[in-house]
């Protein structure tokens, strides 16, 4: 094949760039999805924490 | 109100959007690749090369779509954009900012493919030709919109800055498109023609039609999974981001029915 190397140089470029867009907005779902999941976590301790307090005030207030 | 329009004013809605472009951008990823894969065969080892240009002209089958792309997908941002700013509407704020790394993508390949063409056939990677020159600018203003939506911290105001920006910059379509015509250069003039007759022979045309649908396919594809990502990171905080969160705490992105819990 003429010129071979800068044929096989084209397609490797476009197939490349090709798969950085596919690969690139996949990674930024999973680090929001997982921002989301480290909130909701967070979201939750602070809930529990918050009703473990409340339960604790209440027993010392019915003591 | 009929179905048609019902559906275009739930797609407004944040977590249905997200259930559509989870279900429909790995189908459009899929089908494009597929398109482009059998462009890609038939160009490289079923097409006869060229009496002239030997075999670099089959960089062409990559570099024309990808050209074409790259002005079809600014136009369509700045569409998106003009609706964004007029209708204030946030989906199109949104695709509309998508488009913009899939159309310097597209740029980028135009210009490093060409560039490879034009060291065996021209004798130099590069030259200030108008037509390369106007795509270049393209290249800038890409990245223009881009820089100007991530440097501004409000979602919303970025991206109404960054779509002025994409409307004022489609006045460059029209010279890029023209400016084999007005400026005789170095690149050549039309050589395909998508309405009336082209000068390539109807032998080498298959595959090129075939790479032009795939890579329009694909953008739509990587338009959904863009616009969806983005959409996700600004409604982050929202519930039903949280609850896709949750749901989905060992799987990546994978956009199968992926959004169960925003329902």
């Amino acid at each position: 094949m003429d010129y071979r190397n800068y044929v096989i140089a084209a397609y490797a470029f476009f197939i490349l760039a090709l798969l950085w867009d596919f690969i690139a907005p996949r990674m930024r779902i999973r680090q929001s999805l997982h921002d989301a999941r480290r909130q909701a976590a967070q979201q939750d301790a602070a809930r529990q924490r918050h009703s473990n307090t409340s339960s604790t005030n209440n027993n010392e207030l019915q003591r | 109100m009929n179905r048609v329009t019902r559906w275009f004013h739930q797609l407004g809605s944040p977590p249905y959007f997200d259930r559509f472009a989870a279900r429909w951008a790995p189908w459009l990823y899929a089908v494009g690749a597929l398109v482009m894969l059998w462009g890609i065969w038939q160009g490289l080892f079923v097409v006869p090369s060229d009496y002239q240009q030997g075999d670099s002209f089959r960089i062409l089958y990559i570099h024309v779509p990808s050209a074409w792309m790259s002005m079809a997908v600014f136009g369509l941002m700045a569409v998106y954009a003009a609706i964004a700013l007029i209708w204030r509407i946030k989906l199109c704020e949104i695709l509309a900012m998508a488009c913009a790394p899939i159309g310097a993508w597209f740029t980028l390949i135009t210009l490093v493919t060409g560039s490879i063409w034009g060291k065996p056939m021209w004798g130099t990677w590069w030259d200030w030709d108008p037509r390369l020159t106007t795509e270049l600018i393209l290249l800038f203003l890409y990245l223009g919109v881009i820089g100007l939506y991530h440097a501004i911290d409000d979602r919303r105001t970025a991206a109404r800055a960054a779509a002025l920006l994409a409307i004022v910059g489609v006045v460059l379509l029209p010279i890029i498109r023209y400016s084999v015509v007005w400026w005789h250069s170095l690149h050549q003039g039309q050589t395909i023609s998508l309405f009336g007759e082209s000068k390539m022979d109807a032998s080498m045309l298959p595959p090129l039609w075939a790479m032009v649908i795939g890579t329009h396919v694909w953008f739509g594809g990587s338009l959904l999974a863009r616009a969806r990502a983005d959409n996700i990171r600004r409604e982050s905080g929202k519930d039903w981001v949280s609850r896709l969160g949750r749901e989905k705490p060992a799987q990546d992105a994978s956009n199968e029915p992926a959004s169960k819990g925003a329902r």
